[in-house]
């Protein structure tokens, strides 16, 4: 009972503001989407404890039944979503899109529309029909659609969200209707959706061939909502366009749904076609991840950056799946949590510092985020450390565990070619190294001589920038070559820039300039109230889990065990563990 | 002598009789006017409530009569198959009547009576196909179901009307013909005028075999006709475009019923299709969805567009009978349910706001811009029939009616069709976001913007903050700000009142940099 409740609070709350409180004030829904909220995180927290099960029949004519239950890999997906949607609500209060447009009516669709979000995530990842998850998944859609091209970038054209959004529904509702193919097919062989039983079955009643072609949907699939890279291309406009706090749900929610989908339903049914299908996976994983980083070097957009970001670490979490071992499903799992982490504390930060600045152009001259606004500029470091997986945060364990378990994949998989990509791999981090260092000299160590900033500040910067830079140094060819790549204009490191043509006429610091940035001020533009609140314990969370990865880990040992070996009640030997202990 | 049992009858006779009632009162009082609806619904009525009783029943208990001495073989049998057939013809029947209903009282009230008995008519004839089982009255009622209605689309009298017409009776008749050959060709290679399983099954192993098989493809074309399949659906947009907004209704309700219904007693009574039916099912159906979806994402009529995502549908119909069985066939069945249902509500929803004023204005797509915002009730109406033909939730139905479609695709193995099946589910949801688009957003202040190329669309706000050169950028940005003004000049002219220009004080890339250099009195005070 307290699953379904935990499902239906977001639901209800969200259809009774699309339907009878269109005319409720802006601040009554939002009080209402967050009481909402709070109730599922509560009963969510509760779920997690008591790990009830439902089970009834629904429709038995396609024997499809209201079959839910938690087990250790839903559960962190679970909380992560109940307490983003908390905590995106919380964020959004007084800063909900289209209020000025469209008065107070389009408030409570905003906020409808992101409990609707919360409801299909979390039915999603409770339901255990292969069917019941097809629904779920595809009931995503339509409200974040809405968020994407209603409440979207009010600097875009109506065009260009209507191609976002279009865009991410078009290659979403391939992606489901290529996995519905894969899962009727699974269903029609072996005659019943229950994906418990059939997890219990480990394949057993169905030939090898048809194994692949199911597996081979599965993955198709569910690779473009990870998304995997040949069909990565909708993320990153979806991302630019949607508010901060769509795109929030979008990179920590909707992104794990499709790996969620891999590991719940392709690879516990279907484990021989699976590992046929693993090398391909592996490789997409791979190149998603070098495609990403390379691209994050040259992308002058902030949002699309941290978009392609987490294309390169959903990769991290494709290769640890495709490894085919415990230790690489666990990193996958721990790697998910961290980009949802992760993500989603870096696109608060780079939401919110999209609004100060109007547009998230990073060619665009700014003061010093560190001098602006400190405890923006603090988490945005967080953030992309955690993102370039320095040890100690979230970002490390997955993505390191990944490679490691790449490194030895389970046997019968191409260790070569396994072990080719796991190098690979670890230029990836490299790469992640150059792009998070970029951004972090051009943001939060700014360009002082650039933007010609605030007379105070433009002295405190300039003392300390070289002491910055020279952090780059480790990554400095890769990073430079981005940097140069992004800014032909900017042709060294030192303070002299040298500027082609009427740019040189206007001095560092001239009125014009000043004139352009004052309102931005240090005591204006920083993260304040619930904004920082909210940002402040995403960093906790993304340290805490970085220094303490164990209790998230054992939390998935277990499952991942039945997983991997098909066997009911495993005998619990994590190489796992022994690795963490190893690492520390 | 043959048995006759009225109360299995009646669903196929309430029509009947309604309409013949309704030209006899027509004849004694020729001035009333509502009477004829009246009359007309308690005959439909009537005949849904005879249906209820062999709802759910199995194909093997069904209710039967007109058997000839000695128990069978029967020529009418209603399983549960067949009564859900004719409650869909019947309800789609009656939803043309409501969208029918005269608001005023006008002068040509001779028409009503003849119109409301044709529609009767037809629709006896497709409540009589779908239990038909014998190529007499199959042949019968299948045209029954389709000759008013060329009458009920010539009936206004204009042009387009006419236009629309001709090429419904010109198909028609083309349909008619293929049928009957059809007909011919299934008596010769059975021996026996019945369509049963068992007669058909002794055939398919013996000499005539092929026969049989050509019979079952003049089948699949001759109903393609009226399915409007793809190469045979020319008619369908401009019949649906020039007739009366409720004799579209019954093309795209009650004819579609009929022609499944026909499609469905043969599919039942045959074994296999072979190979080659198969495959032209495969073709057609593939073919249906790629072209009804692609046209139809050119519309801008709203009608037109119905009519060819009619064309689409009719695509999913057929796709389960790839496989030739119970499973194949009530996939189907269900499938055209879920379309009926949601093609009714869309065009109800486009009915009522054609009568709300926006008479020619009201067929145009951007005639609804900002529905969910004037009108929540309609717009959440047409939204969820429109999410169910795109099979996306909230529309549960149509998305349980894919799910429904695939599954027997899947079972009999023909992963390509269905793949190809995935990629027009796909460019379905386009057609209808497309529509459904501009609904949350405010109500346009003038219809004359057209859909997807809004004042705002013009204004390149990303233009000017991310793909400009970086070379132009400055310390100042000087080489931006012209560029810039320029912009929310452009914005602030052209934007008439419905939203403000996106450019505001606190946001916008130039809008805090345009004092010293602003020429002009820039409107959107970004000068401070």
């Amino acid at each position: 009972v307290a699953l379904i409740f935990l499902i239906l609070a977001p639901a209800a709350a969200g259809l009774w503001l699309l339907g009878w409180a269109r005319s409720t004030r802006g601040a009554r829904a939002h009080d209402v989407a967050l009481a909402a909220s709070i109730v599922a995180l509560v009963v969510a927290l509760f779920c997690a404890w008591v790990r009830p099960e439902v089970d009834a029949p629904w429709v038995p004519a396609l024997g499809l039944r209201w079959h839910f239950a938690l087990d250790g890999i839903s559960i962190p997906l679970v909380l992560l979503t109940a307490a983003l949607t908390v905590g995106v609500v919380l964020h959004s209060r007084g800063r909900e899109p289209g209020r000025g447009a469209d008065g107070e009516g389009s408030t409570a669709t905003f906020y409808a529309c992101l409990l609707l979000v919360e409801f299909a995530a979390l039915a999603t990842f409770v339901t255990r029909d292969a069917i019941g998850f097809f629904i779920a998944f595809e009931l995503v859609l339509i409200p974040m659609w809405v968020l994407i091209a209603r409440f979207g970038d009010e600097h875009a054209s109506e065009a260009t969200r209507a191609d976002a959004s279009n865009r991410f529904v078009f290659f979403t509702v391939l992606g489901s209707t290529l996995m519905l193919l894969g899962i009727l097919l699974l269903v029609t062989g072996s005659g019943t959706s229950d994906l418990t039983v059939l997890a219990a079955r480990h394949g057993s009643g169905l030939p090898a061939g048809r194994q692949v072609v199911i597996a081979a949907l599965l993955v198709a699939g569910l690779g473009i909502k990870v998304p995997l890279w040949p069909a990565h291309t909708w993320l990153p406009p979806a991302h630019t366009v949607a508010p901060t706090a769509g795109s929030v749900l979008l990179a920590a929610v909707l992104l794990k749904m499709g790996t969620y989908g891999i590991i719940r339903v392709a690879m516990p049914t279907v484990p021989q076609g699976f590992g046929v299908v693993a090398p391909g996976l592996a490789v997409a994983g791979v190149v998603g991840i070098l495609w990403g980083g390379l691209a994050c070097l040259v992308e002058r957009d902030l949002k699309r950056l941290v978009a392609y970001s987490s294309v390169a670490h959903m990769g991290f979490v494709a290769l640890g799946l495709a490894s085919g071992t415990q230790t690489g499903l666990q990193a996958a799992l721990f790697a998910n949590i961290a980009h949802g982490l992760v993500s989603g504390l870096l696109f608060f930060v780079v939401g919110g510092l999209k609004e100060r600045w109007g547009s998230s152009d990073l060619t665009v001259a700014r003061d010093a985020l560190r001098e602006t606004s400190p405890r923006m500029g603090y988490a945005l470091v967080v953030g992309f450390a955690a993102a370039l997986g320095l040890p100690g945060l979230v970002g490390f364990w997955g993505e390191f565990l990944a490679v490691y378990a790449a490194w030895s994949p389970a046997a019968g998989r191409p260790t070569g070619l396994f072990r080719v990509l796991a190098v690979l791999a670890v230029l990836g981090f490299a790469l992640a190294a150059g792009y998070a260092l970029r951004v972090l000299r051009l943001v939060w160590a700014g360009r002082p001589d650039e933007a010609g900033a605030v007379a105070g500040a433009v002295a405190a910067v300039q003392t300390e920038a070289p002491g910055i830079r020279t952090h780059t140094e480790p990554s400095g060819a890769l990073e430079q070559a981005g940097a140069t790549a992004a800014h032909p204009a900017s042709t060294g490191r030192s303070g002299a820039t040298a500027y082609p043509g009427p740019a040189r006429q206007s001095a560092p610091g001239s009125p014009t300039g000043s004139l352009r940035w004052s309102p931005q001020g240090p005591t204006r533009a920083d993260a304040r109230g619930r904004e920082w609140g909210v940002i402040a314990v995403l960093v906790a969370a993304v340290i805490a889990a970085g220094v303490m990865p164990r209790p998230l880990l054992a939390l998935t040992a277990r499952e991942s065990a039945v997983i991997i070996n098909g066997v009911r009640e495993p005998t619990v030997v994590t190489p796992t563990s022994t690795i963490v202990e190893a690492g520390r | 002598v043959i048995s006759l049992d009225l109360g299995v009858l009646l669903p196929v006779l309430a029509p009947v009789a309604g309409a013949v009632l309704v030209l006899a009162v027509d004849v004694a009082l020729p001035t009333v006017e509502r009477v004829h609806y009246g009359l007309a619904f308690a005959a439909l009525l009537v005949g849904g409530g005879g249906t209820l009783g062999a709802l759910g029943t199995a194909a093997a208990d069904a209710s039967r009569t007109l058997c000839l001495p000695g128990g069978s073989p029967c020529f009418y049998a209603v399983s549960g198959l067949s009564a859900t057939l004719q409650l869909a013809a019947l309800l789609a029947a009656a939803v043309t009547l409501l969208l029918a209903w005269p608001l005023e009282q006008r002068r040509e009230a001779g028409r009503t009576a003849v119109m409301v008995a044709l529609v009767l008519a037809a629709t006896s004839g497709a409540v009589g196909v779908a239990a038909a089982r014998d190529l007499g009255s199959w042949l019968v009622t299948l045209e029954l179901a389709t000759l008013p209605v060329v009458a009920l689309a010539a009936l206004p009298g204009t042009r387009r009307a006419i236009a629309g017409a001709v090429q419904l009776l010109t198909t028609s008749i083309v349909s008619f013909a293929v049928l009957a050959l059809a007909a011919a060709c299934w008596f010769a290679a059975t021996g026996t005028p019945t369509l049963l399983s068992g007669s058909a099954a002794a055939a398919s192993s013996g000499p005539q075999r092929g026969l049989l098989s050509l019979s079952v493809v003049l089948v699949l074309a001759g109903v393609g006709f009226k399915l409007s399949l793809v190469p045979f659906h020319a008619w369908t947009p401009t019949t649906y475009a020039g007739s009366p907004l409720p004799i579209a209704v019954f093309l795209a309700g009650v004819s579609k019923v009929a022609a499944l219904g026909a499609l469905l007693v043969v599919i039942s009574a045959v074994t296999s299709l072979g190979r080659p039916g198969l495959v032209g099912v495969a073709v057609l159906a593939i073919a249906s969805m790629t072209l009804g979806n692609v046209m139809a994402l050119r519309q801008d009529d709203v009608v037109r567009l119905l009519a060819w995502s009619t064309v689409a549908q009719a695509g999913w119909v057929v796709l389960p009978l790839l496989s030739v069985t119970a499973l194949g066939v009530s996939a189907s069945a269900g499938y055209l349910v879920t379309y009926l249902v949601a093609t009714l509500v869309a065009f109800t929803v486009v009915a009522v706001t054609l009568r709300g004023g926006a008479a020619r204005a009201g067929r145009r797509l951007t005639a609804y811009r900002g529905l969910l915002r004037s009108q929540p009730l309609v717009g959440g109406a047409l939204a969820l029939a429109l999410m169910s033909l795109a099979g996306l939730p909230p529309g549960l139905l149509g998305l349980i009616g894919k799910v429904v479609a695939l599954r027997p695709v899947l079972v009999e193995g023909w992963w390509f069709v269905a793949v190809l099946a995935a990629i027009n589910a796909v460019l379905g949801v386009a057609v209808y976001l497309r529509w459904f688009r501009a609904w949350p957003s405010t109500p346009a202040t003038s219809s004359r913007w057209r859909w997807g190329a809004s004042p705002w669309s013009s204004c390149p706000w990303r233009r000017s903050s991310s793909s400009a050169p970086s070379g132009d950028e400055g310390p100042d940005g000087a080489g931006n700000d012209a560029q810039c003004l320029h912009v929310s000049q452009t914005c602030t002219s052209t934007s008439t009142g419905s939203r403000p220009p996106p450019s505001s004080a606190r946001s916008g890339p130039c809008s805090s940099a345009s004092a010293p250099s602003s020429p002009g009195a820039d409107s959107s005070g970004s000068s401070r």
